[in-house]
């Protein structure tokens, strides 16, 4: 059973302090919905919203089309999932995944039975006997999990739960995560600042920014479509290019910046004028070495600064004729010996592969 | 260097405990170590009917020794079960407050302990006994009256602080998600506090009972005056020790550090196992985890000599010397004492009748040298005693 949640118009504040601002966003049964933003952009205000920890100061949350206001935590059919898990240090593993059933008054042996399911359901079955300290890391996530499913809520929320795993152990849980949801097949509203997280796991994604929702969609659409410069720069990184707009292409815009002209697309929803100051974005792997024969409709003059290796890709960090930086990366398949520090080189890159938007803030790294 | 620095604390810190559990073993009426009468357990028994009548009562026929403890383990009772609930609410609302309140409700809620104990007695007993004036003849008047009740609560003014500061310690640790995650998962706030708090607090719980109850069981200076007719322990300790100390007092003083040892030892003891039981499981979970057999290579530990060695000896060789002492000299058992009482005997017949050889013969009270008409130059029997005196200059 899954619920659809539906938040309306939700504002908290503290004091003067908006934590969230007119927040309005639906989530469907049965999805998988991240909100992505830094620390302090209010995503966790909204989680402990619709948990109701936290009442609304304005607007309505609504879960299954049922208005929860004035109803307490424990009367709501969500459960949450603590960024540090939370779980009860004095019981055992069985205590903790049934402490929902118990407090519903729920006998011993029922108890009993689907603490073990839900075992089977994490992969510790039998381990129900030992304390939570006694386990592992990502054993304990999993307990989380089961105890926030033991009572079948409607809604599952989960509150950074990955944030203090290891990286190798950080991705095998977002898989199992994502299993998780497709087998009890319940609505996951997932909170993170982890772009890579949200991406992998989601359906769909919110990027939140100081308490305001910048952009709703699918993953692939808010990393390729950003809709502000923020989102451009969060999800992400992306190259910024300041500049005036000096002529419109159907639904592409040219930019003249201090480096030179370049073209690229604009959004649907946030056309552009002659004249308007605005920021085209491009991303380090649509930066591309041109090879004989490449056509590219941009080429950029950049002096290499240094060089990163990461594994699967390298980075470059250069600099244009007007001191700004920029970074692209190459697969490390592709050699590179020829590209030092202090070199000259041409980049080139699509204008399709290259968003313009309004001039906006960016995201501070 | 160390270790004699070491005995010299520990010599100034037990001296006086030991010194006195020995003379509680001296048949003598005043507790000493010398002059040794003889080695006897009577203190902690009937005690003793003096050559002159008079009953010296030891640990066991002291009634009103036996009814002080009596109230002072009441007293203990109730204070435990009334301050140890305040102390926890208190420390649970301090939790909940936040902002500048927070201070100066931490400040209002130590404040008992910085008052003189003398006051917070002395007010309790003003205060009810206004309180039982108001209702005449009845319960009211009866219980603002009674001196256990007033001082279960002169003694839960101040003692409940502490238990406040107890659990307020172990409740800064409390990860309050915990709370959360409960009321997330269904559970009432009723539920939350049995489920979830109390089980976290009851370590904090079972101490701030144990402390209240010896706060309690060893507090003079408020329950003299809340105690009003009645009496506790402590109560009766202080008025004997007014009249003279007995060695039955060292009596008791040595039961009660040797229940206190007792106790100390069961928890050390009881404490050990539990951690070894923990330490064992912990190993045993390891061992599953890990296929290393490194691991499950047992070490054996070497015999050690503990290091508080020199002073068990040094204990040791005293006692042994004393006991040898005491066995030589035959200085114990009841042929010892009733020497003993035989010899006092006779030489307070022997003062007896000294005093009476010197008595007064009636003539002499009744004419005689003191008093009657003669000169007060005559009054030291000796008329030429300030003949040469000179004066003060």
């Amino acid at each position: 059973m899954s619920a659809d949640v539906e938040l309306s118009d939700v504002s908290v504040t503290f004091g003067s302090f908006y934590a969230a601002k007119n927040v309005n966003v639906k989530v469907n049964g049965g999805e998988f919905f991240s909100f992505l933003g830094p620390s302090g952009c209010g995503k966790t205000t909204l989680l402990r919203a619709i948990s109701g920890f936290q009442e609304p100061s304005e607007g309505k949350v609504l879960i299954d089309n049922k208005d929860m206001s004035g109803i307490g935590p424990n009367k709501r059919p969500t459960a949450l999932i603590f960024q540090n898990l939370a779980l009860f240090p004095l019981m055992s593993v069985s205590e903790n995944i049934a402490f929902s059933l118990e407090v519903r008054g729920v006998s011993k042996e029922e108890r009993k039975k689907r603490a073990d399911e839900l075992l089977e359901l994490i992969a510790l079955e039998g381990q129900g006997d030992k304390k939570v300290h006694q386990l592992s890391g990502g054993q304990k996530q999993r307990v989380a999990i089961a105890r926030a499913l033991a009572v079948e809520p409607k809604v599952l929320l989960l509150d950074e739960p990955l944030s203090a795993l290891d990286l190798k152990l950080r991705q095998r849980m977002r898989t199992e995560l994502r299993e998780i949801q497709k087998r009890v097949n319940i609505t996951f509203i997932y909170i993170t600042h982890d772009q890579g997280e949200a991406l992998t796991m989601s359906d769909r994604i919110a990027v939140m920014n100081e308490g305001e929702l910048e952009q709703i969609g699918k993953c692939d659409e808010v990393y390729n479509n950003p809709l502000t410069p923020f989102v451009a720069t969060f999800v992400g990184e992306n190259n910024p290019l300041y500049g005036k707009v000096t002529g419109i292409e159907g639904d592409k815009a040219r930019i003249e910046t201090a480096d030179g002209q370049y073209l690229a697309t604009m959004n649907e929803s946030k056309k552009l004028n002659i004249g308007d100051e605005s920021i085209a974005f491009v991303r380090p792997e649509s930066l591309f070495i041109p090879r004989d024969g490449d056509n590219f409709d941009n080429k950029i003059d950049v002096n290499i600064e240094s060089f990163e290796f990461e594994g699967n890709l390298k980075n470059f960090y250069a600099s244009l004729k007007s001191g700004a930086k920029i970074k692209f990366s190459v697969p490390n398949a592709i050699d590179t010996s020829s590209i030092t520090s202090g070199s000259s080189i041409v980049l080139g890159f699509e204008s399709s592969k290259s968003v313009i938007l309004p001039k906006a803030s960016l995201a501070i790294d | 260097m160390m270790g004699i620095y070491i005995f010299i604390f520990f010599a100034y810190l037990f001296g006086p405990l030991i010194i006195m559990s020995i003379t509680a073993f001296n048949s003598a009426e005043f507790p000493s170590i010398t002059p040794w009468e003889c080695f006897s357990f009577r203190w902690f028994n009937e005690g003793k009917i003096a050559y002159d009548g008079q009953h010296l009562a030891g640990l066991l026929s002291d009634w009103r020794l036996h009814d002080g403890i009596i109230s002072s383990l009441i007293i203990g009772a109730g204070v435990v079960t009334l301050s140890v609930p305040i102390g926890m609410a208190a420390a649970i609302v301090l939790t909940q407050v936040r902002s500048q309140l927070r201070d100066i409700y931490y400040s209002i809620s130590i404040m008992p302990v910085l008052f003189p104990g003398v006051i917070i007695g002395i007010s309790t007993v003003v205060l009810w006994d206004r309180i039982a004036g108001l209702g005449g003849e009845g319960f009211i008047a009866d219980i603002g009256r009674n001196g256990i009740f007033l001082t279960i609560l002169a003694q839960t003014c101040f003692i409940s602080t502490y238990c406040f500061l107890i659990f307020v310690a172990r409740l800064q640790r409390f990860d309050q998600t915990q709370e959360e995650a409960a009321l997330d998962l269904g559970a009432s706030q009723t539920q939350v506090f049995f489920k979830i708090l109390v089980p976290y607090l009851s370590p904090a719980i079972a101490s701030a009972a144990v402390i209240a109850f010896l706060f309690s069981f060893e507090n003079y200076n408020t329950t003299v005056f809340s105690i009003l007719s009645d009496q506790t322990l402590t109560t009766v300790i202080a008025s004997k020790v007014r009249l003279g100390i007995s060695p039955a007092l060292s009596a008791l003083a040595l039961t009660i550090i040797a229940l206190t040892i007792i106790a100390a030892v069961t928890y050390e003891v009881l404490r050990r196992k539990a951690e070894k039981r923990y330490a064992e499981s912990q190993e045993k979970f390891v061992k599953e985890k890990a296929a290393d057999n490194r691991i499950n290579k047992k070490y054996k530990a070497g015999f050690k000599i503990p290091k508080g060695i020199t002073a068990i000896l040094l204990i040791v060789v005293f006692a042994t010397y004393g006991a040898t002492q005491i066995v030589k000299n035959d200085l114990y058992g009841q042929s010892c004492i009733d020497a003993a009482d035989k010899e006092k005997k006779s030489k307070f017949l022997e003062q007896l009748q000294t005093l009476e050889s010197n008595e007064l013969t009636d003539e002499e009270l009744s004419g005689g040298s003191l008093g009657g008409n003669q000169d007060y130059g005559d009054i030291f029997g000796d008329p030429s005693l300030f003949q040469d005196f000179g004066g003060f200059d």
